[in-house]
């Protein structure tokens, strides 16, 4: 059965709405706000960035130094985003559908990252591998340099990048419940076939979001990775890092064309993302409202 | 294949779901678990599934035991309160998914697996619908679908819970008598849970009052309604009317009827709306005067409140068609009531 | 603590479970808790001595006041951002909407030079603000501008899904009895979103509290003047002073626990004054 709401979809009626003045005034104020902290600084970049020309910003980007940062960047998210997407379907999985005492304890523990400064996010690493950390001195020996090289680095952005996949699917499937996987689970399917068969099916889209959430953060992180990092040009830097050397050195015509770079995978994420959250909410939705009620 | 379920329990915390339940279901049989909410019977279902596992006791399907058996490896079919149909695959890949994830060896053919969802789709009457998405079909359509799933896998034991629930009164009218229909077909052993006395006493073979994680009585529809081993079942089945008797009021005895007394002298007698009968005038001296306060002619059964001159108690009438149009009774008139049927509950005691 | 006894009949609860904690444990748990050991093998005179440190305590008072002040702008304009993009029919409100998570999508050393080149008094913003008298780069309203930067999110992504949820008859029986607008909004709609609103806001200032990346390119970290607490556990590093480090770190860290904590709060309040 269809309801038909009587009520008009829009906020037509002058009881439910503001004065026309009202609505332009707190709109322009809204935008104003808006275009000064976001839309300025987004141009901002791209134009810096071409201002002593095109050949220069090409130059910035093709020079050695910037394509080992590219690498490097590519590297530490290469790792990191496929071990977060594990680990956030494995937590989501057990969080979800399952029923065990301290759900919500672990829900925050797995948050935790979030809330730690990106500096003691690095830090801590520092503080269990440097020289002068609990195991430093073991690795010395043998021979094994994690702090202020490339797994430093890829520990670090593992780290901030830790929640972005588990915190998307949690909601998500404890929206949909367990009804269609002890469906699977009574027709015979094995744990393996329902999760590919049906769990992953319906949360595809919360997935690729997570993901794509994941990658912006762990290609972007600055922060953490500054502290583990040797700052070794061409071998410890990562894209955010080599844009901070330029912008230090005052070669801001480089940083910034070193920084479209990074600007345009925000970019590309805000319009993946856009395009996903309809999907995602829509699933969220129709779980909340079981098929089959009317 | 029967089931027969010994000494079950279940606690959720504090919260007492199932409390050492006995229970056969005979071979072949349509049986339904009749109760209120949180009376426990969706539980019971769950465990025979295996999608819940009991603290104590057994559940064997022909003598063999399958309380420590997976789920997967019952076969059972399990029809979802809310069909649980998987959103993202076809009605076709729906009703084939058991025969999908069948291991290897077991696995039927292509066209083996795309004969037997045609015959399925047929036997639900939904052959135009193959490759809709569930989203895509009424509530009906879904229901039918997800036992059509459940079937596909040839189960010796389908479960429903709740299965006509979440539709509108029509389409539940309908599923019900297909339903019976199909079972009819088909004889494999069935359970399903309904809190609607009036789906049960339709459908099944067999009714299973459950209340408050107890069963309260085992019997055909016609048993429990009419030879009802309590009040508590007496109430949950039907309307009631409650007449507060004394022994000495007329020494146990109403009209023909005669009940026992509890030690006090006193009882409750029950009687069902149907059972008054409503006479212009007195026939004995047993027969109640009251005042019609409220008539309700549309229906097939047009329904008459009464307040009982004596007391100011209501009593519920409900009569043929027929005899309300004779009686054509007026709010505010002065008529007689004659309960028949009393029955009467002593504890450990019945009639 | 996590009790692991499985309840369903799902299979794989050990798998998922037992990694999950592994993973947590070797990736969070284990490295976080160094800190907690090194804080612990700290005297506390040498704990006090850093931590009560005339620069130490110039970063927490900048740090902690201009994550506030710039929380709370965000509160503010986080709220009228979220009212105008569920409420107000605007041209170009899916891309206005994408574009609010560019503080999140943008990596902050990016923010932070654009923020630093656009404030400095030859800036495309900086031109017109530094002939009023103002100066916004290298100083802690440069600071504050980069914090609020960094935290427009928050509050918008908190409150705006409370206020597309919220019951339209609510708005109409308000009406209905003779309510005006403000009224409506004051005693109708904000009570409603409040909760959202404080967990937003405190997002936004746990956030800005712990920033680094966007912040120190505006900041000019001049020490006792605009040197953030962040900034001042990399200096001790570089350093090598661990001890000094750690001290500050912990510090913080206590402090991003209880906004936590509060948060947490708020939202358990907020759904226990739900149920009822």
């Amino acid at each position: 059965m269809t309801t038909q709401s009587i009520t008009p979809n829009t906020l037509g009626d002058a009881a439910l709405t503001e004065p026309k003045a009202v609505r332009w005034l707190l709109s322009g104020l809204a935008l104003t706000f808006l275009i000064l902290f976001l839309v300025v600084p987004l141009v901002a970049v791209f134009v810096q960035a071409l201002e002593k020309g095109v050949d220069t910003y090409w130059a910035a980007i093709i020079e050695p130094d910037a394509l080992a940062a590219i690498r490097l960047t590519l590297i530490a998210a290469g790792v990191s985003v496929p071990l977060n997407l594990v680990f956030g379907i494995a937590a989501a999985w057990a969080i979800t559908k399952f029923k065990f005492r301290g759900k919500a304890f672990l829900i925050t523990l797995i948050d935790l990252p979030f809330s730690v400064s990106p500096v003691i996010s690095g830090f801590i690493y520092v503080l269990l591998f440097g020289l002068q950390g609990w195991l430093g001195p073991w690795l010395k020996a043998h021979d094994i340099q994690l702090i202020f090289a490339v797994p430093g680095i890829v520990l670090a952005t593992i780290f901030v990048t830790f929640p972005f996949v588990a915190r998307e699917l949690i909601p998500l499937m404890q929206a949909q419940g367990t009804e269609e996987e002890e469906a699977a689970l009574v027709l015979g399917a094995s744990g393996w076939q329902i999760f590919f068969r049906v769990t992953l099916p319906n949360v595809i889209w919360g997935v690729l979001y997570g993901v794509i959430l994941c990658n912006a953060r762990a290609m972007g992180e600055f922060g953490a990775v500054s502290v583990v990092s040797g700052h070794i040009r061409g071998l410890t830097n990562t894209l955010p890092l080599h844009v901070e050397i330029l912008y230090n050195e005052y070669n801001f015509a480089a940083a910034f064309a070193v920084a479209t770079l990074l600007a345009l995978l925000a970019i590309l994420t805000l319009v993946a993302k856009a395009l996903l959250e309809k999907k995602v909410r829509h699933a969220v939705k129709s779980a909340t409202k079981p098929i089959g009620v009317e | 294949m029967g089931i027969q379920i010994q000494n079950i329990s279940k606690q959720f915390g504090n919260y007492t779901a199932l409390d050492q339940i006995d229970l056969t279901v005979p071979s072949g049989e349509l049986v339904a678990l009749l109760g209120p909410s949180g009376s426990g019977k969706t539980t019971l279902l769950r465990i025979i599934a295996g999608l819940e596992t009991p603290d104590t006791g057994t559940i064997h399907f022909d003598g063999e035991e399958t309380t420590q058996r997976k789920v997967r490896e019952r076969q059972v079919g399990f029809v979802f309160q809310h069909y649980a149909l998987f959103r993202h695959m076809t009605v076709f890949d729906n009703i084939a998914f058991g025969m999908t994830v069948k291991p290897r060896a077991e696995r039927p053919g292509k066209a083996q697996i795309s004969a037997r969802v045609h015959e399925l789709l047929g036997l639900i009457q939904l052959d135009n619908l193959v490759d809709r998405y569930p989203a895509q079909l009424s509530g009906g359509q879904r229901q039918r679908v997800a036992l059509a799933r459940a079937l596909a896998t040839e189960p010796k034991v389908l479960l429903l819970d709740e299965p006509f629930g979440a539709l509108d009164a029509k389409v539940r009218q309908e599923l019900r008598r297909w339903l019976r229909k199909l079972h009819d077909e088909i004889h494999v052993t069935s359970v399903f849970v309904t809190h609607d006395q009036e789906e049960a006493l339709e459908v099944a073979d067999r009714v299973v009052v459950m209340n408050q994680a107890k069963v309260e009585q085992v019997g055909t529809p016609e048993e429990v309604y009419d030879r009802p081993a309590n009040p508590f079942v007496y109430g949950f089945l039907g309307n009631v009317n409650l007449f507060h008797c004394r022994g000495n009021e007329s020494g146990g005895q109403h009209g023909e009827s005669t009940f026992p007394v509890d030690s006090d002298g006193v009882n409750i007698g029950y009687v069902r709306p149907g059972d008054i009968r409503i006479l212009r005038r007195a026939e004995s001296a047993a027969d109640i005067a009251a005042e019609v306060i409220f008539i309700q002619g549309a229906g097939a059964l047009p329904r008459v409140e009464l307040r009982r001159v004596d007391n100011g108690e209501t009593v519920h009438a409900e009569l043929p068609r027929e005899q309300y149009r004779q009686l054509a009774l007026k709010i505010g008139e002065q008529v007689y009531i004659q309960p028949t049927n009393i029955r009467v509950f002593v504890p450990d005691y019945q009639i | 603590m996590i009790a692991i006894k499985q309840r369903g009949v799902l299979p794989g609860f050990g798998l998922a479970m037992g990694f999950t904690i592994l993973y947590l444990s070797l990736i969070v748990l284990i490295p976080l808790s160094s800190l907690l050991f090194k804080t612990a093998t700290l005297s506390w005179v040498d704990f006090w001595g850093t931590v009560a440190s005339a620069r130490v305590l110039a970063s927490f008072r900048l740090t902690f006041g201009a994550a506030l002040i710039a929380a709370l702008i965000n509160g503010v304009f986080g709220l009228l951002v979220a009212w105008v993009l569920v409420r107000y029919k605007i041209p170009g409100k899916r891309i206005i909407d994408a574009l609010v998570d560019l503080p999140f999508a943008l990596p902050t050393a990016v923010a932070g030079i654009t923020l630093a080149g656009l404030y400095s008094s030859n800036g495309w913003i900086g031109r017109f603000i530094e002939p009023l008298g103002l100066k916004i780069a290298y100083t802690p309203l440069g600071i504050m501008v980069a914090m609020t930067f960094i935290g427009i999110p928050f509050v918008v992504r908190t409150v705006q899904p409370v206020l597309e949820d919220l019951e339209k008859e609510l708005e109409e029986a308000a009406a209905c009895l003779g309510a005006n607008r403000w009224q409506t909004f004051v005693r109708v709609i904000f009570p409603a979103i409040t909760p959202a609103l404080l967990t937003g806001f405190a997002l936004a200032y746990a956030r800005a509290i712990g920033e680094y990346g966007s912040v120190i390119f505006i900041a000019g970290n001049m020490p006792m003047v605009s040197e953030i607490t962040p900034l001042l556990i990399i200096t001790k590093l570089e350093q090598y002073d661990y001890a000094g480090a750690t001290a500050i770190a912990s510090v913080m860290l206590l402090f991003s626990f209880l906004i936590l904590l509060s948060i947490n709060l708020v939202q358990w309040w907020s759904r226990r004054h739900a149920e009822r």
